[in-house]
């Protein structure tokens, strides 16, 4: 997958997707802003850079669990922005291009750190000891009224990296599936399956927070 | 991964609903508790009522962070201006002619 060719550039004029508009609407000041720094102006950066580093920097956080790479790929992602920033023609949202891109430098890091496509797939498909287990969960209580934001992120973080990226990328920063494939190199299927799995192993999580899960319920046990 | 086109819900098994679960969420709104072809199955079974409602209450919740918590710490935008002043400085020949990056 030719990751660089991504990062910066939009392809084809497309339709733009109003779903992504609806959750990345428009900011205040920042069109004009887009248009200064394209001719150089660093004001205009620096106002870009302080409408979006929280968003970028936790985007990163999340998908890397760590502080200082955290950073490292914030001051990447804006780099590589202020370069290229006049390849932008506007048929999404910004800040979805914006994540578009620390996206894909996040998982060149990745990649170079020794998650290649194959170990990546790998980690996107742990072994069946990994994976979350089959429990329908009859002996709980439903998670309803007892997850809030900060259980969940903290479930999240502990997630391995294949599920927490699927379940990041769709969940949380609404990508498509056909978008997460391509971006992962994997089968929208293979999407799918994963993000499934990673909200199996949450609901775990969830209701054994302490790791002392119930005894198992397999499916056959539902009734 | 199972497809669930042109199944007939009321009969399945609650292992083969498993395997439509992950398609059935990503299709529509993923709103799989309101899906009328499934309205008999989960009042049948409400052990898999409960995990469609616990995905979803995941799911839903997951939306929530979306909105950041975190700043970077200031040295991050410093590197950022450091850097593309040695650039501007290097595409500039070093004569000074652009200061884009002075910006204290």
């Amino acid at each position: 997958m030719n990751c660089e060719g991504q990062l910066m550039t939009q392809g084809p004029p497309a339709k733009p997707n109003p779903g992504l508009f609806k959750r990345n609407p428009p900011i205040a000041g920042e069109a004009e802003a887009i248009e200064a720094a394209k001719n150089g102006d660093a004001e205009a950066f620096s106002r870009l850079y302080a409408l979006h580093k929280r968003r970028v920097y936790t985007l990163c956080l999340r998908m890397l669990g760590n502080v200082s790479e955290a950073e490292d790929m914030t001051q990447e992602a804006f780099l590589h922005l202020f370069r290229k920033i006049g390849s932008f023609r506007g048929e999404s949202a910004f800040s979805t291009w914006l994540h578009r891109l620390t996206v894909n430098l996040v998982l060149m890091q990745l990649r170079k750190k020794g998650l290649n496509l194959v170990s990546l797939e790998e980690t996107i498909n742990p072994s069946e000891e990994d994976a979350p287990k089959r429990d329908f969960g009859s002996r709980d209580p439903v998670l309803a009224g007892s997850v809030d934001r900060v259980s969940l992120e903290r479930a999240v973080a502990s997630l391995p990296p294949g599920y927490r990226m699927v379940f990041v990328l769709h969940d949380v920063e609404g990508f498509e599936h056909n978008e997460i494939a391509t971006m992962l190199d994997c089968s929208t299927g293979n999407s799918k399956s994963q993000l499934h799995k990673a909200r199996l192993r949450l609901r775990e999580l969830l209701r054994h927070p302490n790791g002392s899960p119930s005894p198992d319920v397999s499916t056959e046990g539902a009734k | 991964m199972s497809e669930p086109g042109g199944i007939n819900f009321d009969d399945l098994k609650p292992e083969e609903f498993e395997q439509y679960l992950p398609e059935l969420f990503a299709t529509g709104d993923g709103k799989v508790s309101q899906d009328p072809r499934l309205q008999k199955f989960l009042a049948r079974n409400p052990d898999c009522a409960a995990l469609v409602s616990d995905l979803e209450t995941i799911a839903e919740t997951a939306r929530s962070l979306f909105e950041p918590v975190a700043d970077p710490s200031e040295k991050v935008w410093a590197n950022i201006q450091s850097k593309l002043r040695e650039e501007s400085a290097l595409s500039s020949g070093q004569d000074g002619e652009e200061q884009l990056w002075e910006m204290d």
